[in-house]
């Protein structure tokens, strides 16, 4: 009897344990910003998708984009997806939300940013809404333990940016995020996969360092303003008549064709393909990395 | 309870998100390696995020007068550099140097690179994302 009550005691004192494997992420996440640097600052160069897997539908939606549609009235206080985690320009602050009885940790949030919704990471195994339930850019996202490895799918986003020039994601996409954590520093991999404008999922990582300063956990609030953009106005180029295409030739002697992107702009071999047609520019310009 | 807790948090992390707004990609906005001068009157100072906007009436390279949109810092961003909302009134006559929009003839917007007032000598500007 005595055995029975002190089996029972150790599974329920085990229950209230996080499984062993877990992790601590909570914490503010300085951005360590040491890579894609141009992209998460000031923002990328115009009709640069060198390295996105676009398909035909992808590439038009873009080359149809004009920045003054986010100056546009209605637009300006417009949420970013949750994949803004991986190209926008903040930090990040992460806590868990526990279950008040037994302790568990019930949700990870991820705070807001100036820019994008909070992330909720459901870890109670609830499932995902259905495909017609309301998307948002917020979206549905939930969360499992892979070893100590966060591993978070995000569904049901609007339509948003993949790069902040035009690349857009359809509200088919799904996003997984693993979160690994290595002592101070943060490592997250963003998978972006979207029937509708990607051939292949597009990845990108991020680091971040712990910090004890504490990142914000929600923006400004966002105000709506005069920008320039007439109320009625869509601005927007028409098929063909996009006046950038030629840019990043112009700006760093690489072909068109690598700047349009497309699946095999990702890999290292398109480098073979198209070294005949790079043209080492006689003097670096713009974003030289000085 | 649990739903409580749960109702509670989304609830928080709803509101904090109203928060949120877009950015724009600067390179594909304006451009960023060349420079332009204005001189003329305030008309309006939006003192506010994701990003302030001076409105200036001043001539364009035809000598009609049009009404410029200058884009600059946040709200945080200008406190931290000693701009409040009150800082440049309409009427103010100034000089903005700033980087062309784009589409300069169409929507006559400009990045801001600094503002100066000859009224008071006063000079404001440094960069900002």
């Amino acid at each position: 009897m005595i055995r029975k009550h002190i089996s029972l005691g150790l599974v329920a004192l085990l229950a209230a344990m996080p499984a062993m494997a877990e992790i601590d992420l909570s914490g503010s996440w300085a951005s360590a910003n040491h890579e894609d640097s141009l992209e998460r600052g000031g923002g990328p160069n115009p009709d640069d998708w060198a390295g996105l897997p676009f398909n035909e539908s992808g590439r038009a939606k873009a080359l149809s984009f004009s920045q003054s549609v986010i100056s546009m009235p209605e637009r300006i206080c417009w949420f970013q997806t949750q994949w803004h985690i991986a190209a926008g320009p903040f930090s990040l602050r992460m806590w868990a939300v526990p279950d008040p009885i037994t302790g568990k940790v019930q949700a990870w949030m991820i705070g807001a940013w100036e820019t994008r919704a909070p992330m909720i990471i459901y870890m109670d195994r609830r499932p995902h809404p259905g495909p017609n339930a309301p998307h948002d850019q917020t979206g549905f996202t939930t969360g499992v333990w892979n070893g100590d490895e966060l591993i978070a799918t995000t569904t049901h986003i609007k339509t948003g940016y993949i790069r902040r020039n035009g690349a857009a994601s359809s509200d088919k996409a799904t996003i997984t995020t693993h979160f690994n954590r290595h002592g101070n520093i943060l490592t997250a991999t963003l998978i972006m996969e979207d029937p509708v404008y990607l051939t292949e999922p597009y990845i990108l990582t991020r680091s971040y360092n712990l910090s004890t300063n504490p990142v914000s956990i929600g923006g400004p609030p966002c105000i709506q303003g005069d920008e320039g953009v007439e109320s009625g106005m869509v601005p927007h180029y028409l098929p063909g008549q996009n006046p950038m295409t030629e840019e990043m030739t112009a700006l760093y002697g690489i072909p068109v064709e690598a700047s349009m992107g497309g699946a095999e702009t990702m890999y290292p071999e398109f480098r073979d393909k198209i070294k005949d047609k790079f043209k080492l520019p006689a003097k670096c310009k713009i974003n030289c990395g000085n | 309870m649990k739903k409580k807790i749960l109702s509670l948090a989304f609830a928080t992390a709803t509101v904090l998100g109203v928060q949120a707004y877009a950015h724009h990609s600067f390179a594909s906005t304006y451009l960023e390696a060349e420079r332009m001068t204005i001189e003329g009157d305030v008309v309006q100072f939006l003192f506010r995020n994701p990003h302030s906007f001076l409105h200036v009436e001043a001539k364009d390279s035809t000598g009609k007068v049009v009404r410029y949109s200058v884009e600059w810092g946040g709200a945080a961003q200008l406190g931290g550099q000693g701009v409040q909302n009150d800082t440049i009134k309409p009427g103010d006559h100034v000089i903005v140097l700033g980087a062309p929009g784009r589409n300069l003839a169409a929507d006559h917007r400009m990045r801001m690179v600094s503002v100066s007032r000859p009224a008071d000598k006063k000079t404001w500007g440094q960069p900002f994302n």
